[in-house]
């Protein structure tokens, strides 16, 4: 019987995935990382004889401590006050850093646990379910933020013009529904 | 939240040459806020019985969660029995948000944090 998630033994997921399935999800999550940002650590390094003179932080970025421009990051990091945009900004300054990077690695889990393009049967571990599970959700935010969707009920795509290009999404958003859905199913609790 | 029908979702999921990139379609200013509830300003009085006033994780409504999945996160991360943890979720969709749970500041900073990384939309506020 075919499936795409399902319990398996010891507390691990089983996975069965078709070749353009497979492809699919290599495709957006590489998206998602690419929206997400490079890493920390990935910041071009300072010149060195400005460190050694102590002029390195000279000019320096400060810590981003508004919400992202993009909505679909702002969706993803928002604000933890509502009405207290010094609080929320301090918030943002402590923990956004540590947020992305983890949706980051999460994206990272996920896409180095897919099988080959192939596609096929394979195994996920509790911490790559986990991973699965919060990248799938991040996509599934990222294009409802694209979409414009605001109400419970709105059907994603409505509104896009014929030749919108995000139209080729919207059978996507629904896809990954699924998958998550199923996921969660297959979750040992 | 997102009530999902996933009766034929699996059968199209769509060529991946066709789309544009994720990160260059955010040309549309669209509101990602989720539907607001007014609340009446709680005035601050004397500091002292301020200090002791608890604070609150409030998580709020959106259309693109699963209501299968906010409720796998409170009985996950909360611990709450599937029970409360439905009924908080249901708060959610239907009353626009819910009041999940009580604290220091510190401890609600650390849930809305947790929140945040599960993807919901949550505040924390002074009650």
């Amino acid at each position: 019987m075919s499936f795409t998630f399902r319990a398996g033994p010891h507390r691990t997921v089983q996975a069965n995935l078709e070749a353009v399935e497979a492809q699919l999800l290599a495709y957006l999550f590489a998206q998602l990382l690419d929206l997400l940002g490079p890493a920390e650590d990935a910041k071009p390094s300072a010149d060195p004889l400005a460190i050694e003179l102590g002029l390195a932080d000279l000019g320096a970025e400060p810590e981003e401590v508004a919400p992202p421009d993009d909505p679909a990051l702002a969706r993803l990091f928002p604000d933890a006050y509502r009405d207290d945009e010094e609080a929320a900004a301090e918030f943002r300054r402590f923990t956004e850093g540590d947020l992305r990077s983890g949706k980051r690695d999460r994206v990272q889990c996920a896409l180095e646990s897919l099988p080959e393009e192939k596609g096929g049967r394979f195994d996920l571990d509790e911490e790559q379910a986990q991973c699965w599970l919060g990248s799938l959700n991040d996509l599934r935010l990222v294009l409802g933020s694209r979409f414009g969707l605001t109400d419970d009920g709105q059907e994603p795509g409505t509104g896009l013009d014929p030749d919108d290009p995000l139209r080729a999404y919207v059978p996507a958003y629904h896809y990954l529904g699924y998958l998550q859905e199923t996921l969660l199913e297959a979750l040992p609790r | 939240m997102c009530v999902l029908s996933a009766a034929n979702a699996r059968s199209s999921p769509a060529e991946p040459d066709r789309f544009c990139r994720l990160k260059e379609c955010d040309d549309r200013t669209v509101s990602t806020a989720p539907i607001e509830l007014e609340q009446p300003d709680v005035a601050e009085s004397d500091p002292l019985e301020a200090a002791d006033r608890p604070w609150t994780t409030v998580v709020w409504n959106d259309p693109v969660n699963l209501m299968s999945y906010v409720s796998y996160v409170f009985q996950t991360y909360f611990g709450y029995p599937r029970t409360k943890a439905e009924k908080l979720m249901m708060d959610v969709h239907q009353r626009g948000k819910a009041a999940v749970s009580t604290g220091t500041r510190e401890e609600m900073e650390r849930d809305v944090a947790a929140m945040h990384g599960y993807g919901l939309w949550a505040t924390l506020q002074h009650d």
